[in-house]
């Protein structure tokens, strides 16, 4: 092993991206981009305003829902319009009219309540039924047989965070490891397959270059640019930097503002394992491709899947038993349950699930190391 | 074994390789001696580039032995004394001249400033050290290529079709040079299917179909086949006539 042979290669991955300006936006505009889209979108949207239709309900529960509806502290604005009718109130529902119809059948103990949405968009109309019920439970409150008696004062308090913390603030930091993983797995893959298709990998061969200097000199490379990348996220991510309106330009700020309650270096730790993990991966499968559309392919294949089960966006413990035995097997399960416990339940190195996640991870990336490695042929190591 | 003669620098003996059922190299026997450029002429397909892949250790004989300066190949150490130029042009087209030439420097240990000054002045492209090679004609790509060969100053140099895209002026600076290496003492084997280069070495091996159809100086072979034209004496040897049709009614190859 020369160390002067690693820094050549390493050196190399270096000089090769200041002249390609597409890579390099690639690795530090793209993630920006992606989460302050995605900032903008959870924390932008507007909750909007619930039209529900109340069909066959005594007055007295009307009023109580209206009373309800009217508490300044709710989250999103309930619009009651109450009808006799039950087959115009599921019309109401079924022409958009009204997003939710609440019907009511019986009447003193045997009372029924039926919840109609259009069943169309699951996820919209979840949050829509949330609202509802709760504003049905406040109401049933001033409906109960004691008079007088008030709801008790219900404050809500959470162990990690605030209650106030958002879906970004539980997305945002897994987000960290994610880019640096799939960003340099697709950097890597083309990279090294040009040296493949193009001839410089003979050449590199034909020198004295054993290929754990190739392997370790690409990752020092790549992982040398994931590393600019994860602390450019990672200021994105926490920072909050306010912009004074300038002329026509209104006020804006810059950067997310996430709460968090670990250390971000131990996060820079595990994005940093899993872009080493991710040179090596691009460096096996790179031998499984023929042209650069043929690294393109492999994001469905490989990088979506992981996506999808490695607990960023569904937990991992709510998959089916096949799919969590898969899910355990991938790299981003680790890196997404790391990067959890540290940023969210501001667990530290001496936390044994963070242990855990670190071994595997190292693991993971030894593994894809003499993966990437063996895929280099050559007669002699 | 002659005593007087230097031992050989590049050896093969009864070399081949075998990919599936094809016989790329099929029983390949050389000793090329320091000192000298060797011609390894055939047309397309005939083995040249796999010989040249055995002999330098970028591939494994499937039979017979390759040895460099008396060690079996492929080995390792070996491949510093080695310089090996590809057919392609197998250089980082974002990277500039010089830090091309660096890289490859540094892999052979050979990075210093005036090695690759001296290089670079020897192929002419002193003056684009930090063009990207993007920006490079073809003509100047195989001189950097060749830069990247010759960059650590190997004993042994193996150019696969080095002068091909190469202007006439060009051609014949890369010959002069060429033969300067050869008389510091390197051991030179050049493959090219023109047979006008072929005059310019000091023996010829003509290969066709994995083996060695001839072998020796250009005036030996001429002598042999009976005949002014290589080209006519390479038909000759391949048993073929001179419309490039077997003679004895065997099926051309």
């Amino acid at each position: 092993m020369s160390a002067r042979r690693v820094l050549a290669v390493a050196r190399r991955i270096a000089e090769g991206f200041r002249r390609d300006h597409r890579s390099l936006a690639l690795l530090f505009v793209a993630p920006l981009f992606v989460t302050a889209l995605l900032g903008w979108v959870l924390r932008g949207s507007v909750a909007g305003t619930i039209d529900l239709a109340v069909a066959g309900a005594p007055a007295a529960l009307v009023e109580a829902l209206e009373t309800a509806a009217a508490d300044p502290d709710l989250d999103v604005e309930i619009r009651i319009e109450a009808t006799d009718d039950v087959d115009a109130a599921r019309a109401a529902v079924r022409d958009g009219d009204a997003d939710v119809a609440l019907i009511v059948s019986g009447s003193g103990a045997s009372i029924g309540l039926t919840i109609v949405t259009q069943g169309a968009d699951p996820t919209a109309e979840g949050s829509q039924l949330g609202a509802v019920q709760a504003l049905i439970s406040a109401a049933a409150g001033s409906l109960l047989p004691v008079p007088g008696a008030a709801m008790p004062d219900i404050s809500r308090e959470t162990i990690y965070l605030s209650p106030d913390a958002d879906q970004l603030d539980a997305l945002a930091p897994v987000f960290l490891g994610i880019f640096a993983y799939f960003f340099v797995f697709i950097l890597t893959g083309i990279s090294f397959l040009r040296e493949r298709v193009g001839g410089t990998l003979e050449r590199l061969l034909a020198t004295p270059v054993t290929r754990a200097e190739i392997v370790l000199g690409y990752s020092i490379g790549f992982s040398l640019f994931a590393a600019i990348q994860v602390v450019v996220l990672t200021l994105f991510i926490l920072a909050k930097v306010e912009v004074p309106a300038l002329g026509p330009i209104p006020a804006f700020t810059i950067g997310l503002d996430v709460q968090t309650a670990g250390s971000p270096a131990i996060a820079f730790v595990v994005a940093l394992l899993m872009a080493i993990g991710a040179v090596n991966l691009g460096i096996f499968l790179s031998t499984y491709a023929r042209t650069e559309l043929q690294i393109v392919q492999f994001i469905p294949l490989v990088i979506l899947p992981q996506a999808l089960l490695g607990g960023v966006f569904w937990p991992v413990e709510r998959l089916p038993d096949v799919l969590q035995a898969i899910a355990h097997v991938l790299p981003v399960t680790y890196a997404v349950d790391a990067l959890r416990e540290v940023m969210i339940k501001g667990a530290d190195f001496g936390s044994s699930v963070v242990q855990l996640d670190l071994a595997v991870l190292v693991g993971i990336a030894i593994l894809f190391v003499v993966l990437g490695a063996a895929t280099i042929k050559r007669e002699v190591a | 074994m002659h005593p007087s003669r230097p031992a050989p620098a590049v050896e093969a003996i009864d070399l081949r390789k075998a990919f599936e059922r094809i016989h790329a190299v099929d029983g390949v026997d050389l000793d090329l001696r320091p000192g000298r450029i060797y011609g390894l002429l055939g047309p397309n397909g005939s083995g040249k580039t796999t010989l040249i892949r055995l002999l330098a250790g970028l591939s494994k004989a499937t039979a017979g032995e390759a040895r460099i300066l008396g060690t079996r190949m492929p080995s390792r150490p070996m491949l510093g004394r080695i310089g090996y130029m590809p057919q392609s042009e197998a250089l980082y087209p974002d990277l500039s001249v010089a830090e091309n030439l660096g890289f490859f420097a540094a892999l052979q240990g050979a990075r210093t400033r005036a090695a690759i000054d001296r290089v670079l002045e020897l192929v002419e492209l002193g003056d684009r050290k930090g063009s990207p090679v993007l920006e490079l004609s073809g003509g100047m790509r195989r001189r950097l290529s060749l830069a990247c060969t010759l960059v650590h100053e190997p004993p042994i140099i193996f150019l696969d079709e080095p002068t091909v895209g190469v202007d006439p002026a060009l051609r014949v600076q890369f010959w002069a040079h060429f033969r300067r290496l050869a008389a510091t003492g390197a051991t030179i084997l050049v493959a090219s299917h023109v047979m006008d280069e072929a005059d310019r070495c000091d023996e010829l091996l003509f290969i066709r179909g994995g083996k060695v159809i001839a072998e020796g100086t250009g005036a030996e072979l001429r002598a042999k086949a009976n005949t002014d034209n290589l080209e006519t004496a390479f038909l000759q040897f391949a048993g073929l006539d001179a419309e490039g049709r077997p003679v004895d009614g065997s099926p051309a190859q």
